[in-house]
């Protein structure tokens, strides 16, 4: 009887564990409902943009990846273009205190002035919590979620795996497709891709 | 009045050149040098008219850093070369040898650590005769990683004589290890198969007897859950691995491609159809 006790612990241990391990929703599920604060101090809770588009973009400074879209000024056109069109665009930093790419709010704000960034809003997420509920990859790793909150794209932000600024302008950009497609109502080609960049530094 | 000009210019020819000086110094360097050193080599000392020889990118890596199989797996990239040859000559293409598992919890990537040999067959021009020195050249874009990444970029070169007969270099038994570590096609007497079993891919080995710790690689991405355990199972003559699908393959998967590792560090080519769900394969889990 004791026996029986001790395993049922560990089996509801182990499936605890493994819920709170990577989310496995997959694109045309419903995207997890998260709430995170923002560079500002403001909290968002996905559900709030229930009707808009909202796109997720992964994001450390200091990835060469990362990097590539942001001095040539890439990302910070996609997030002008899209915002500008009705777009929720939220840049989220999951690396942990201590790992490359964390940001207190006040760097994150100075980076975003000193980038011209234009996301809607930087959420700050060092305990990984929301990088975990979508098995956020890389940085970049992008979702777009559409205005009935599915999941529509889930994957690398071109189709140019490497840190050469040059691959940006010949690249098919994966989340513009996906936006244009869904906007005009036709099925997205390009529904999930490799994401590709370095990996999110979580903690340990 | 001269005095002054005089002052300007000797200022100018001692502090100008200081200016210049920098630039030149760090051209040729990167910040990835300090992690990892490539450098062009090949496998006999001389091109011999007719004859294949066989080139590589050494890298050598410096502990805890890392660079990355054709599929990297969860993150990183791996490296690219692009072949600058004489008029005639045609490079083959890169041969892989079997990478190991970087775990990253949660992430797991497939790569190199400490030192890799990417080895590529040259073929000369037929026109090439004994004599004048050919230069091959390579550019090579790489990533290397520890808990960040630093991107590389290298133009190597490497002149070789021209000559009737070669003799091994000085690297030769570095190629001679590397070939060991390449996939080589599955023995005649394995019955390879694959097939879709709800949330897995199941791959059955028939070999005969037992593999110490079989790894699955797959060559393409986007197929497997890179981080997944692959339990390995006993099945009559043989094992089976279960590997977990991706959650990005949105399509039933028609052929499984890649590399199997068996304990003893033998790889071998996997590249069979996937058979979908069955009873049979039901009745044996």
């Amino acid at each position: 009887m004791k026996q029986n006790l001790w395993w049922g612990l560990l089996v509801a241990l182990l499936l605890t564990c493994s819920i709170s391990a990577f989310a496995q929703q997959k694109v045309g599920d419903q995207a997890p409902e998260f709430q995170a604060t923002d560079s500002n101090g403001q909290t968002h809770k996905l559900s709030e943009y229930r009707g808009k588009f909202v796109v997720l973009e992964w994001h450390n400074n200091g990835c060469p990846y990362t990097r590539k879209h942001y001095e040539s000024g890439n990302m910070q056109r996609l997030q002008k273009e899209w915002t500008a069109r009705g777009v929720i665009w939220f840049t989220v930093i999951s690396s942990a205190p201590g790992q490359q790419g964390f940001v207190t709010a006040q760097q994150e704000n100075d980076y975003l002035k000193q980038m011209n960034g234009a996301p809607t809003a930087a959420l700050l997420d060092p305990q990984g919590d929301v990088g975990r509920l979508y098995s956020a990859k890389t940085t970049p790793h992008m979702f777009v979620i559409n205005p009935t909150g599915v999941l529509i794209y889930d994957g690398a932000i071109d189709s140019k795996a490497t840190t050469d600024q040059a691959d940006i302008a010949t690249a098919t950009n994966y989340v513009s497709q996906a936006l244009e497609e869904a906007m005009a109502g036709k099925p997205v080609t390009t529904p999930t891709s490799r994401p590709y960049g370095c990996s999110v530094k979580y903690a340990h | 009045m001269l005095d002054r000009s005089v002052i300007r210019l000797v200022w100018f020819f001692s502090v100008g050149p200081v200016w210049l000086a920098p630039a030149t110094l760090t051209s040729a360097q990167s910040p990835a040098d300090q992690h990892v050193k490539v450098e062009l080599i090949s496998e006999q000392d001389a091109i011999v008219p007719h004859s294949k020889i066989w080139v590589g990118i050494r890298f050598d890596l410096q502990d805890e850093w890392h660079t990355y199989w054709v599929n990297p797996g969860d993150s990183g990239e791996p490296p690219r070369i692009e072949w600058e040859l004489p008029l005639g000559f045609q490079a083959g293409a890169i041969q892989w040898p079997y990478p190991v598992r970087l775990s990253t919890p949660p992430f797991v990537d497939f790569g190199y650590e400490h030192q890799v040999l990417l080895i590529a067959a040259v073929q000369p021009s037929q026109a090439l005769r004994e004599g004048v020195s050919q230069r091959i050249e390579a550019r090579v874009h790489y990533l290397v990683c520890r808990d960040v990444c630093i991107p590389g970029q290298k133009q190597l070169e490497l002149t070789l004589p021209v000559k009737s007969r070669a003799v091994a270099g000085s690297d030769v038994q570095l190629f001679e290890a590397t070939r060991r570590r390449l996939p080589q096609p599955a023995p005649e007497s394995w019955k390879i198969s694959a097939a879709s079993l709800g949330d897995d891919f199941v791959l059955n080995l028939i070999i005969g007897g037992s593999a110490g710790a079989p790894q699955f690689f797959p060559s393409e991405e986007e197929q497997i859950e890179n981080a997944a355990p692959q339990t390995a199972t006993t099945i009559p003559g043989g094992f089976r691995l279960h590997l977990k699908k991706s959650k990005h393959l949105l399509k039933p998967l028609s052929r499984l491609r890649g590399v199997l590792v068996v304990g003893s560090g033998k790889a071998y080519r996997v590249d069979v159809p996937v058979l979908p769900s069955s009873r049979n394969v039901h009745a044996q889990s």
